[in-house]
């Protein structure tokens, strides 16, 4: 398979769920602070919120790697 | 697990209830609970005296508490007495208030003091300056002077203020400016008295600041005030030393008396919050609590010898109070206990579900070792709870981080050991370290096969703890996630003989049972039952995490390794190969705390994990909390 086909799709595979992660993160984040500002005791909860949508990467991070390792690069 | 709880009913004549308060205060064992009224009982309203006492009581809380903040230190307490008069009571209120106004009297003396050397600092090389440029005017023979600081660009301001002050008060001032070394520039601007007005005004239409004068000198200009000033800079250190020492000496006088005090009016309060949680007839009271099932003997033998006969005990039983939320105890083997600090973190589990730790202990350090997995680091990350080991006392939040790092680093060291890392690849480079297990830079799919594996024993754990805890109370639910739970080990099995590592011949049966399994807990859990099933195998795909988190740690560690090659000098490229693994290390112990965090929370528990617990807060006598980081060394 064409090595550069390959590389695209494994960097699309893990870039666009990590812009998504980023996203929801610059959503999550401001709305977290503000709880925290208001009730320091959601402290565990807001960094869990935080570390949801990280999932969608490392999925992505998953899938790019099988990409690679199918394309035989 | 969580303690086995009974609930007491203590029951007596309606005079007594002060005297088993008490007693029950001493003892420190038994939760109150509000006694539910019925036709006979009434709920005690406490009296207005009560109310007055327990007002007055907050109050003097409040005042000492803000002179503990004060103080600083905060210091262990004194047995609180159990016969304080009215008079000592209302003495120590009025000692606590008077205490706390002086101290912030005092602060705000220092406050001033502080804010004014500050302030004379800060201006003091502009005095000079300004020194110069206030050579009197002979224009006027009463003038007005201010004093601006412009910052370094904001020149323009300078004719656009003379634009204005031309157009508001004609040729009737002097403007003059001196630019400093540093860039900024020194503005005195000269008006007769009668413009004063209308220049203020312009400037502060302008957003142009006079250089704020202390209050001290009010109605001076920052001209005839600097030479007191620069005589109040040397003056200012001692003021602010007496200050201070006064405010030493009125706090530790204060404190011995506030302290004693602070147990009291707990106490107290406690006792008086107690009250109103208990029921009465006419003649009898009826006092409800739940108490640790191996200590009821104590309370029971306690109330019987100071109180004696004219009170009864008796244990409610169980079937009765089954629907209401007894307090939570966590109680665990003490290799377990640190854990349940990561626990206290969500909301406690309800009385008679099942407490996580013992698995939360297991599995939370076995996924930090995995994801950070370096001989190197675990050995780092043990001298780090070491340390803090050494620097806590028993039984507090440091003493159990440091316990917890300490099996997060063992298990570190196991798998650095498993996939032989020292460092990334320095120990294969210096001393032929070899993977026991695999080397996770290479074999990305083996990795990926064993954190999957470990994700389904890890979710058919929950399920199976989810099973036994609705099975119970909830037998439909049970059932439902006793079927999710065979119907994922057939969907692993299915998966495991299509890509042959089982028999191939698994196959069929595995997808017929799982044909016949799916309607029916379509039937049992309803027709959310296929999207839960679809979530539970995305939670498995989850753990794919610790792989993801594995991979670029060995991998960060190995580019840190290629450093000291790569930057021409050694020594350079050594420095920045020790900053880098120091930013990984620190990356390692974040990014795996927070993940095998959120595997156990939103994954595990999501599967059997019942929170709502109430906390066991059993009426006590007054203890500071134990964990204050100023009292942990003492």
């Amino acid at each position: 398979m064409n090595p550069v086909l390959v590389t695209l799709s494994a960097a699309i595979a893990v870039g666009i769920p990590a812009l998504a992660t980023a996203w929801a993160q610059s959503r999550i984040g401001p709305a977290a602070a503000a709880s925290l500002a208001e009730k320091p005791e959601l402290s565990t909860t807001a960094i869990i919120l935080l570390a949801i949508p990280e999932t969608m990467t490392i999925l992505g991070f998953v899938v790019a790697v099988l990409i690679i390792l199918r394309g035989g690069l | 697990m969580i303690l086995a709880m009974a609930k007491l009913r203590i029951m007596g004549p309606r005079q007594l209830l002060p005297e088993v308060l008490n007693v029950v205060q001493d003892t420190g064992l038994l939760h109150v609970a509000p006694v539910t009224p019925d036709a006979h009982l009434a709920p005690l309203s406490s009296t207005p005296k009560q109310l007055r006492l327990r007002r007055y009581l907050r109050r003097g809380l409040a005042d000492i508490e803000v002179l503990q903040s004060k103080l600083g230190k905060p210091q262990r307490p004194t047995a609180a007495s159990q016969s304080v008069s009215n008079g000592q009571i209302a003495r120590w209120c009025r000692l606590a208030r008077r205490t706390r106004r002086e101290a912030e009297r005092l602060d705000a003396r220092i406050a001033t003091g502080e804010e004014e050397r500050t302030l004379i600092v800060k201006y003091r090389g502009l005095f000079a300056t300004f020194q110069d440029l206030s050579i009197p005017s002979a224009r006027w023979e009463l003038c007005r002077a201010y004093h601006v600081l412009l910052q370094a660009g904001q020149e323009e301001v300078i004719g656009r203020l003379r634009e204005h002050l031309t157009r508001v008060i004609g040729t009737e001032f002097e403007l003059r400016t001196h630019r400093l070394p540093s860039g900024e520039s020194a503005m005195l601007i000269l008006v007769p008295a009668e413009s004063a007005e209308r220049v203020d005004r312009l400037l502060a239409e302008s957003r142009v600041q006079d250089i704020p004068v202390p209050s001290r000198y009010q109605g001076a200009t920052l001209t005839e005030a600097m030479p007191q000033m620069l005589e109040r800079l040397e003056v200012i250190p001692g003021e602010v030393a007496a200050l201070t020492a006064e405010r030493s000496r009125l706090l530790r006088t204060a404190s011995p008396e506030l302290l004693r005090a602070q147990a009291v009016f707990h106490d107290l309060s406690q006792r008086l919050e107690a009250i109103p949680l208990s029921a009465v007839t006419e003649r009898a009271f009826v006092l409800e609590g739940w108490v640790p099932l191996a200590a009821v003997p104590r309370v029971e033998n306690r109330l019987a010898h100071e109180v004696g006969d004219l009170i009864a005990v008796e244990r409610v039983e169980a079937a009765d109070w089954a629907g209401e939320a007894a307090p939570v105890v966590l109680r665990n083997p003490r290799l377990f206990r640190p854990f349940e600090l990561l626990i206290q973190l969500l909301p406690l589990p309800r009385y008679g579900t099942i407490d996580p730790t013992p698995y939360l202990a297991v599995f939370f350090p076995m996924f930090f070792g995995l994801m950070l997995g370096d001989l190197g680091y675990g050995l780092m990350l043990a001298a780090l709870s070491l340390i803090l080991r050494h620097r806590s006392s028993p039984g507090t939040t440091r003493r159990a981080v440091s316990e917890i790092a300490g099996a997060c680093a063992a298990f570190t060291v196991i798998f650095g050991l498993a996939f032989g890392e020292f460092f990334g690849d320095l120990g294969h480079r210096w001393f032929g370290l070899r993977p026991l297990l695999f080397d996770r830079a290479e074999a990305i799919v083996p990795f990926l096969a064993l954190v999957l594996a470990l994700g389904v024993v890890h979710i058919l754990l929950g399920l199976c703890l989810g099973v036994a805890g609705a099975f119970k109370e909830h037998k439909r639910q049970a059932i439902g996630k006793g079927l999710s739970a065979v119907m994922i080990s057939l969907i692993v099995i299915s998966l495991l003989a299509v890509t042959e590592v089982l028999p191939r011949q698994l196959l069929t049966p595995t997808v017929t049972a799982l044909v016949i399994a799916f309607p029916i807990l379509v039937v049992v859990e309803g027709l959310v039952a296929p999207v839960e099933l679809v979530s539970t195998l995305g939670n498995i795909l989850s753990y794919a995490r610790i792989m993801a988190l594995g991979t670029a740690s060995v991998m960060l560690a190995i580019v840190a390794n290629q450093m000291s090659g790569a930057l021409g000098s050694v020594a350079v490229g050594v420095v920045f190969a020790l900053l880098f693994h120091l930013v990984n290390f620190a990356l390692g112990l974040f990014s795996p705390t927070i993940h095998a965090l959120r595997l156990h929370y939103v994954e595990f528990f999501g599967r059997f994990y019942s929170p709502g617990g109430v906390r066991y807060q059993p009426l006590g006598h007054w203890r500071p909390p134990a964990d204050h980081p100023a009292l942990e060394r003492s």
